[in-house]
């Protein structure tokens, strides 16, 4: 038997890794989900790539066809303000908005670490095309020269942009003729309605962007080098992978991350779609939720290092260790989603600190092999008028198209979910519009 | 006495238990107050026999969905806008900015649009809480007109509604609001400072803040064990063993335990989180919650036959109940 024959009855190897504070996890799993090894090693400070280097390094010798990262860097660039690149913040909204100017009730160290700026101008729509006014693009102009020199980045948010997002295209252009290759992040590319919460997460996102593009180049390279021919991924808030690319594009994407993907793996390793899943590490429980083998998101609102935004991250109940056995039996309860109850799948390196529930094998390394599991995501949202077919369809193929954008193969992209919320105190005929797609990864 | 940035944050918190689960987000009419008080400096607030009989009252406030609240979060000229229109159409000085209703994040705008527009704010309202009904106010009780009512935007696109009812003004209102692009920010029932002290619900604002700081002890501390079609609320703790069922529209209207009511529209029923001690909204309970659920009297004018009919349990709904405890 030739070794190419040999090769291929072991099936496409994928690897995950676990870039965490103190630890990285590596596993390697096979083409069924089978986990072939896994290994733990001590993680470099402040060195993703390093740590990435070592775990990989420390795996049997392997061709792995797809390797996925799980970073938890960007959340703890932003809860420590360091790395944050200094970013010039644009409003388009005119009168719209003025009620509260961009960074309100940001955390005074945040605001300073990251804060070049803040313009609003006008521009902006509403959920009616008649509603929109037009950019003032003289405006942006005077925004952008004011950014140049001063900022590293910009981050601009429109008024009801996730309907229609031609104006952030429209001001990004501006800029980049008037303060030439900034990093510029639009907030109809992040997050859905509720302008506030968008627009922090663009703001972060474009203050990560220096943080997202060392580590995308440093990835690329290494993995190059160790494991040529791999395609490589990096995970996200929502429980999906993106390309290093798309990173470097979106890296408030990968906020949440770390949580999302433990999710994942813990409902893998014990063979469930929906479990309650409690991650428990050497300082607390993280306690969340794995729906449809999704991570259950925050409902009422996510926040990073003091600041809410509208991210996809998972929702969690942290329990402080020493546990206390009451408190974590009601942040298990509180997380079930109905009077049916889900199982409880604990994880972590603590796992033996909770007796009860399910301890799979491997649930050492559950966000290694969660990261390795993942399909590539992606999602669309728009707000419509009587939700018809052809607009259930339209979101739907956004979100598929957001998908292969963000890497995944077109051919095996499928719809997750579209989720229809009529309007509160509207006559009737409003409906936001929600749509996930997932597929394999994409391995050109 | 005045509001500024730190009274602000017990005002809002008051304001969202008199929302009795509706009256829409506090947290971004919170964060507009602030911008107003840093930028403006703090509010008076005046109580109804101080102010001049002749005095113009502006009741103000915003209607429209919470969706599309916390994209488009309001302008600053609102007040501004309204308040042009308003002396125009009674050729006289506003003296005097009232919130339209205390309950949610229209208390807050109160607050945000007097320091906006440098008025002093009446301790009084509307409604005493957060109705979904523009004409559900004590002010239609006690026969005051509600119109000429002005309904704008923050672009200042105004509307002028004259010469119909309290119902046909909520009819007009919520028919405009689709072309406003789902909020308009109105004052209607505007009357004199001679009027306030009878055909409102004074003392609102003070009552706002002292409940920001100190709520009643709850009627049922305990679990959402159920949220399909009707909320029931598992007790817990000293509480276990009791069971609680909610029944909720646009706001909470009863807590019915053992078949008779606990708590009854138009009285406030708020649910708060016991972990964060967040005040939650009805679209925000989820099973698993765990929460106290608290009541505090509405003004007692809604308790009069006029008022039960305007605002009382049939007309959300719940036509067999009533507050003496007993189903009728």
């Amino acid at each position: 038997m030739s070794p190419g024959v040999e090769r291929r009855q072991v099936g496409m190897v994928r690897a995950g890794v676990d870039v965490g504070p103190t630890n990285t996890d590596a596993a390697l799993l096979d083409d069924a989900g089978r986990v072939l090894a896994t290994v733990k090693v001590a993680s470099v400070p402040d060195d993703p790539v390093a740590c990435v280097r070592a775990a990989l390094g420390a795996l049997p010798p392997h061709e792995s066809a797809q390797v996925a990262v799980g970073l938890r860097g960007a959340a703890t660039a932003v809860t420590r303000r360091r790395g944050l690149r200094r970013v010039a913040v644009l409003r388009i909204s005119g009168e719209s908005g003025r009620a509260v100017r961009p960074l309100s009730g940001w955390p005074e160290d945040l605001r300073a670490a990251v804060s070049a700026g803040t313009a609003t101008v006008a521009g902006g729509g509403g959920l009616d095309r008649e509603d929109w006014t037009p950019l003032d693009r003289d405006a942006v102009a005077r925004f952008a020269a004011s950014a140049a020199g001063a900022a590293e980045a910009v981050a601009v948010t429109g008024l009801f942009s996730p309907l229609d997002g031609r104006q952030e295209r429209e001001a990004a252009e501006i800029i980049r003729a008037e303060a030439g290759d900034l990093p510029i992040s639009l907030s109809a590319e992040l997050g859905s309605i509720g302008l506030l919460e968008r627009e922090n997460a663009t703001v972060l996102d474009a203050a990560l962007s220096g943080f997202a593009g060392a580590v995308a180049e440093g990835l690329a390279e290494t993995l190059s080098g160790l494991c040529p021919g791999a395609a490589v991924f990096v995970t996200r808030g929502d429980g999906t992978l993106m390309s290093l690319e798309h990173l470097a594009r979106h890296p408030g994407l990968s906020l949440g991350s770390g949580p999302a993907s433990v999710l994942r793996g813990a409902g893998v390793l014990a063979g469930l779609h929906d479990a309650v899943v409690a991650d428990v590490g050497a300082a607390r429980v993280r306690v969340g939720v794995l729906a449809g083998g999704f991570p259950e998101e925050a409902v009422r609102g996510a926040g990073i290092g003091g600041v809410p935004v509208g991210l996809r991250i998972p929702g969690l109940i942290r329990v402080p260790r020493p546990i206390d056995p009451a408190e974590l039996a009601e942040a298990v309860d509180r997380l079930q989603p109905g009077p049916a109850r889900l199982p409880l799948v604990v994880v972590g390196g603590g796992a033996h600190a909770v007796p009860g529930g399910l301890h799979p094998a491997h649930g050492l390394c559950a966000g290694a092999i969660g990261a390795a599991v993942s399909p590539v995501g992606g999602q669309y949202e728009r707000i419509v008028r009587l939700p018809s077919a052809a607009a259930r369809e339209a979101v739907a193929e956004e979100a598929r198209a957001a998908a292969v954008r963000a890497g995944a193969d077109p051919r095996d992209v499928a719809l997750v979910e579209v989720a229809e919320t009529p309007l509160d105190y509207l006559p009737g005929s409003f409906v936001r519009l929600r749509a996930r797609a997932a597929g394999r990864p994409s391995h050109l | 006495m005045d509001i500024g940035t730190g009274l602000l944050p017990a005002f809002a918190r008051g304001c969202a238990v008199l929302g009795s689960g509706g009256g829409g987000p506090v947290a971004i009419a919170r964060a507009a107050a602030m911008q107003a008080l840093e930028d403006h400096g703090p509010v008076a607030v005046v109580r109804p026999g101080d102010l001049a009989p002749d005095t113009l009252v502006m009741p103000v406030g915003t209607a429209g969905s919470s969706a599309v609240m916390s994209e488009r979060i309001c302008g600053v000229n609102e007040p501004v806008h309204l308040r042009a229109k308003v002396e125009e159409l009674f050729g006289a000085p506003v003296g005097a900015v009232m919130a339209s209703e205390i309950g949610g994040a229209n208390g807050c705008l109160a607050v945000a649009w007097a320091a906006v527009t440098g008025l002093p704010l009446v301790d009084a309202d509307g409604m005493s809480r957060a109705f979904p009904g523009m004409d559900q106010t004590v002010m239609e009780l006690h026969g005051v007109p509600p119109t000429p009512a002005v309904v704008c935007d923050e672009r200042g696109r105004t509307l002028v509604i004259e010469n119909v009812t309290g119902r046909w003004l909520e009819r007009l209102v919520r028919a405009s609001l689709e072309a406003f692009g789902g909020q308009v920010a109105t004052s209607e029932y505007i009357l004199r400072g001679g009027q306030v002290a009878a055909c409102t619900a004074v003392g609102s604002v003070t009552r706002a803040l002292r409940l920001g700081t100190s709520l009643p002890e709850p009627l049922i501390t305990g679990k959402v064990a159920e949220t399909s079609g009707t909320i029931l609320i598992e007790g817990l703790g000293r509480d276990l063993g009791r069971l609680a069922r909610i029944e909720a529209g646009s706001e909470f209207h009863a807590v019915i335990e053992d078949g008779a009511p606990l708590a009854l529209v138009p009285d406030v029923i708020a649910l708060l989180d016991t972990r964060t001690e967040e005040v939650l909204r009805v679209e925000q309970i989820r099973y698993g919650l765990r929460v106290s659920v608290v009541t505090v009297p509405c003004d007692p004018i809604w308790h009069t036959p006029a008022g039960l009919r305007l605002a009382g349990p049939a007309a959300f709904g719940l036509a067999g109940l009533t507050g003496e405890g007993r189903p009728s």
